[in-house]
């Protein structure tokens, strides 16, 4: 088990769950905006600072955590949690990684969503949402210039599109199908610059 | 009971579908808690997840505690915090040893690039649904706009935040 080699290799210092969770908990409170964002600070503080993980496999667990749904940042937490110490050291990561960003919420809840009705605050926050969905925009454009440089990701890009706004399928769904046409129609592609190099399947 | 139960169903959906960052939630979230539930009203919707992005942590996280809370008081909040991030939790839990060869499998790397492009195709599709809701005066259309050539133009270098917040005092002094 390739899980357990970190904890018994490192038996003198091994490292505690209590240790794992405080320093995944600051990463948690400390770290604004995102997956994106908080790789840089868990690189500093895994990799530089503590010395826990190596940057191979900081990259590494890294790119598998974006190959799954969900948040980033969470999914990071649990592998290297897993490579420190297993499974538990999975859910003590992930658990310390929430847990800041839900009090937070629950605090600002319970104080300021009584404010939400003041026109002052309604107007900073309309403010604030125009900007968000100038985000949006944005992402899609970065989305957009990365993926829409040839004709068959054009084409999965269209059915996508006509599957929300023509048959108002559910997005997850639609994403979903959009994989699977992808999976089709560039599987055929391959097949052909197969033929045409010569070269076997892996 | 059944309010909880649905809150968590919803928030598990929006788990599931939150592939490629987390401004992707934004339109999950409208679509499960706006359109096909009625649980908030669109403005409500925006004000928690402007908050959301301005708070620690991951924006699907962070929204799903507040939308939750919003809705269901405590319980609500944890429930759909739990919600949305049980999916990639169980799949990390069964699956962690297979993901790093997934990674090398090709035909993996072919499924996610469809993925990815569905993910785009969503994005677009939020641009518009989340856009056309948002904006609703020439001001407002025009705030819109200079914070996406913001972004476009410094290539993302200024910190989204700092746009939410600018923003935000417009807002205060236009609004």
């Amino acid at each position: 088990m390739r899980e357990e080699t970190f904890s018994r290799n490192g038996s003198e210092d091994k490292i505690t769950f209590l240790q794992i969770f405080w320093t995944y908990f600051k990463i948690g409170l400390f770290t604004l905006g995102g997956g994106f964002a908080m790789a840089a600070i868990l690189r500093h503080e895994l990799v530089l600072k503590r010395g826990w993980i190596s940057d191979y496999e900081f990259m590494s667990e890294m790119s598998t955590a974006t190959l799954i749904p969900g948040a980033v940042a969470v999914n990071m937490a649990y592998l290297q949690g897993r490579r420190l110490r297993g499974k538990r050291g999975a859910l003590t990561a992930s658990f310390g990684v929430i847990l800041p960003s839900f009090l937070i919420i629950l605090f600002i809840a319970l104080f300021a969503l009584p404010y939400f009705q003041n026109p002052r605050v309604k107007a900073f926050l309309k403010g604030c949402s125009l900007a968000i969905a100038g985000q949006i925009a944005y992402a899609a454009y970065i989305f957009g210039r990365r993926h829409l440089n040839n004709i068959q990701n054009m084409a999965i890009c269209a059915a996508g599109l006509v599957l929300l706004f023509v048959f108002r399928v559910h997005p997850v769904l639609a994403v979903v199908s959009a994989g699977a046409l992808g999976y089709f129609l560039c599987r055929r592609r391959d097949k052909r610059a197969e033929i045409s190099t010569g070269e076997g399947g892996v | 009971m059944r309010l909880l139960l649905q809150l968590f169903k919803s928030f598990m959906i929006i788990g599931i579908g939150a592939y490629g960052g987390g401004l992707v939630t934004i339109p999950l979230i409208q679509h499960e808690i706006v359109g096909a539930r009625g649980w908030l009203l669109f403005d409500e919707m925006a004000s928690l997840l402007a908050i959301a992005q301005m708070t620690p942590g991951p924006i699907a996280v962070n929204a799903a505690t507040f939308v939750g809370f919003r809705i269901a008081g405590l319980a609500g909040a944890a429930v759909a915090t739990f919600g949305v991030v049980l999916p990639a939790l169980s799949i990390l839990f069964i699956g962690a040893p297979l993901l790093d060869r997934m990674k090398a499998n090709r035909h993996a790397a072919i499924f996610r690039e469809g993925l990815q492009v569905g993910v785009l195709s969503l994005l677009f599709y939020a641009t518009w649904a989340y856009g056309s809701v948002a904006v609703g005066s020439l001001v407002q259309f025009f705030m819109a706009a200079g914070a996406f050539l913001t972004l476009v133009l410094t290539e993302g270098k200024v910190h989204p935040i700092l746009v939410v917040l600018a923003c935000g005092v417009l807002g205060l002094f236009l609004f």
